[in-house]
């Protein structure tokens, strides 16, 4: 059995009214990768920022590396390595010097500081740039350099905070294969994304959050069995598209509805069998059908299921 | 090693700035400079119309030309002399009649025209005049007793009186009202240095929050906190690296001021007190603005406006003397004040360390006070 490196127990955080992070508990086992899924707004990033020690929890409690882990505890950030979800880099100081620096603060002497310098530059792929300042830098060379940071000091926990967020293809690959390496490492990976597909490919296990409440974990056989016999239903179509979602969850077999850019997502019970009831009662709520694509439950499914929404609303 | 790597990052960043170099290091010199020219010159500037070439009268001009605090001018006529003093070229002016020699000669009284505007040398000046003008009545007077004993001419008798005068100089120490001795008047630029240096340290200090807000606006702060680095080791690192700066500025403008212009610093230690307590309020000040504002725009502003004010109110811009009491009283509320007060100890009564201990203390007590309360600011915005 695998090591556990991060164990969180009913965290709970509120501001002012809103409760942004409500009983969360899980837990990350060494090489585990762990994705915490939900939309903008869901509490992944309060969640990230208690468990990163940046935030004190109302209630509950989180260990890393077996020791408590609160605001003031040294010993358990020097097992984490935070990557937080905005650039946090100086961009008047070359990657070189963004490291060093950030090296010294994990508590690196000034040669294992610039020895982990040069690796890191080499994981990341900015050796051939380490003496630019960062501001010159494109947008996923800065992204690749802030997390590098993180893992300057080879942490037993790096936390990842939609580290993809607005980067071109070719460098959100570049990220995620980094991130696959580092799980095969035997480094823990605490991953938030609101992207079904980044969840899929990376975690090994699933957290579903959505207001503040984590909905269901597990790995993603485990979370699509959730669905059962359920599909989802992809409609294409022009009209009015909210009210065909909203009479068609009035269906017996629809479970849920939603909608997107120019269609609707239904997860439907039995999809062969439904899909005529479906179709007409879409075209007498006014939408005229395009296409339509039953594909088989993925975590968005989960999602929709579990939360009544989709990922992006 | 956590605390120095801030610190190396901090000095990495702002010299990195070249705007930084002009307004910390090149600025300050050119104000001292300009000020000194236009303040610094504390010597009333006096003209003097002579009629007549006699010798009496040219040992009174002398006289007046060696008068500490009188810079003399000669006028060719009354008219342009007295078109000086309306004008204000000078603050006073003197009129010696061509029949003064022959009068003092025959034992009679000489009347002197003084011309002179209503500005505030002019007291001082005439006090300076009357102080000459009496000098050289003694000595006519002890001559004319010469003159009476020994049967000789009165400038020959003049000639004997100075002689014994100066064999025998007269001595004379000023002391202050607590006993403390006036040292030598001040050079022309060792007041604005003295100000400029409290106003720029302060200033720069204060602007430099920007720097902290920049920090906390890019995420690096917050970053910085999740290593497993202190809230009190990153303010370490911060304020270390703001108070180097600061002196860096204040060196530089020690160095240059004392090379460049002659300024006298007074007692090293009474100075290095001074300028280390001050500057460490100024940070703490600069790094308390630092955490209370979000945005550059909003500190930058206020930090200057602070800054300028506390400068002013403290004596950084008018003499703290020339306050009215109760005004004087209310400046002490700026550390300008208790900085300006130790170098008047400093610079003007030639004190030494103890002199500021006061001074010092109370600096001290505002840079605690200041920095507390920016360690609890800065904890609690960035895990907030």
């Amino acid at each position: 059995m695998r090591e556990s490196v991060l164990h969180c127990e009913g965290l709970r955080k509120r501001f002012g009214d809103i409760q942004a992070v409500n009983g969360v508990s899980f837990e990350i086992a060494s090489g585990e990768s762990y994705g915490l899924l939900g939309p903008n707004g869901a509490g992944k990033t309060t969640a990230i920022s208690i468990v990163a020690g940046l935030l004190e929890a109302d209630a509950g409690e989180a260990f890393v590396a077996g020791e408590r882990l609160t605001t003031r505890s040294v010993a358990a950030k020097a097992a984490i390595g935070f990557v937080p979800q905005d650039l946090a880099i100086y961009p008047d100081l070359s990657a070189h010097e963004n490291l060093c620096f950030f090296a010294r603060l994990y508590g690196l002497s000034a040669k294992q500081a610039h020895a982990r310098t040069e690796e890191v530059l080499e994981v990341v792929g900015l050796s051939e740039r380490a003496n630019d300042q960062a501001k010159t830098y494109s947008g996923g060379m800065k992204r690749r350099l802030n997390i590098g940071i993180g893992l300057l000091h080879e942490p037993r926990l790096l936390i990842l905070d939609e580290p993809t967020v607005g980067v071109d293809p070719q460098s959100r690959n570049a990220i995620l294969e980094s991130v696959e390496q580092l799980g095969e490492k035997g480094m823990a990976v605490l991953y938030t994304t609101h992207y079904m597909e980044e969840a899929e490919r990376l975690c090994d296990r699933v957290g579903i959050i959505d207001h503040g409440e984590l909905k269901a974990e597990g790995t993603r056989e485990e979370l699509v069995a959730l669905l059962g016999e359920h599909d989802k239903v992809h409609l294409t179509g022009t009209g009015s598209l909210e009210a065909a979602a909203n009479a068609c969850v009035r269906i017996g077999a629809v479970d849920a509805a939603s909608t997107g850019d120019g269609s609707i997502e239904l997860l439907v019970k039995g999809a062969s069998a439904a899909l005529p009831e479906i179709l007409t009662t879409a075209s007498e709520a006014g939408v005229s059908v395009h296409s339509v694509e039953v594909e088989e439950p993925n975590l968005e499914a989960v999602f929709l299921h579990l939360t009544g929404r989709a990922l992006r609303d | 090693m956590k605390v120095l790597a801030i610190v190396r990052t901090e000095l990495t960043r702002t010299f990195r700035w070249r705007a930084n170099i002009f307004f910390l290091l090149i600025m300050p010199m050119g104000l001292i400079l300009l000020l000194g020219i236009a303040y610094g010159n504390s010597n009333a500037r006096f003209g003097v119309f002579e009629k007549g070439d006699g010798a009496l009268a040219g040992q009174l001009v002398k006289a007046l030309r060696s008068e500490p605090g009188l810079d003399v001018r000669g006028y060719g006529s009354q008219d342009s002399m007295e078109k000086a003093v309306e004008r204000g070229y000078v603050s006073a002016g003197l009129v010696i009649p061509s029949s003064f020699d022959a009068r003092i000669q025959a034992g009679k009284p000489v009347a002197l025209r003084y011309l002179a505007r209503p500005d505030s040398l002019a007291p001082q000046v005439r006090i300076a005049v009357e102080s000459a003008v009496s000098a050289q009545g003694s000595d006519i007077a002890a001559a004319r007793i010469v003159r009476g004993v020994q049967k000789t001419s009165l400038q020959g008798a003049l000639r004997r009186v100075k002689a014994v005068d100066l064999a025998a100089p007269a001595s004379v120490e000023l002391l202050s009202a607590r006993g403390g001795k006036y040292p030598k008047s001040q050079g022309q630029f060792d007041r604005s240095a003295s100000t400029m240096l409290l106003l720029f340290v302060f200033l720069s200090a204060l602007t430099g929050s920007v720097w902290l807000i920049e920090t906390r606006r890019l995420g690096v702060a917050r970053r910085m906190l999740s290593t497993p680095s202190s809230a009190r080791e990153i303010l370490l690192g911060i304020v270390i690296g703001r108070w180097v700066i600061t002196l860096l500025q204040s060196l530089s403008i020690v160095v240059f001021s004392g090379l460049v212009f002659s300024v006298d610093w007074g007692n090293p230690l009474g100075t290095a007190a001074v300028i280390l307590s001050f500057s460490l309020v100024a940070v703490g000040a600069g790094v308390l603005i630092g955490t209370l504002f979000s945005s550059e725009q909003q500190a930058g502003p206020v930090g200057m406006i602070v800054g300028l004010t506390f400068a002013a109110i403290g004596g950084s811009m008018a003499p703290l003397d020339t306050f009215p009491a109760t005004m004087r009283k209310i400046a002490h509320v700026t550390p300008h004040a208790w900085a300006n007060d130790a170098f008047n100890h400093l610079l003007v009564n030639g004190g030494g360390l103890s002199s500021v201990a006061l001074d010092v203390a109370v600096l001290c007590g505002y840079a605690v006070v200041l920095l507390t309360l920016a360690t609890w600011r800065l904890r609690r915005v960035l895990t907030a």
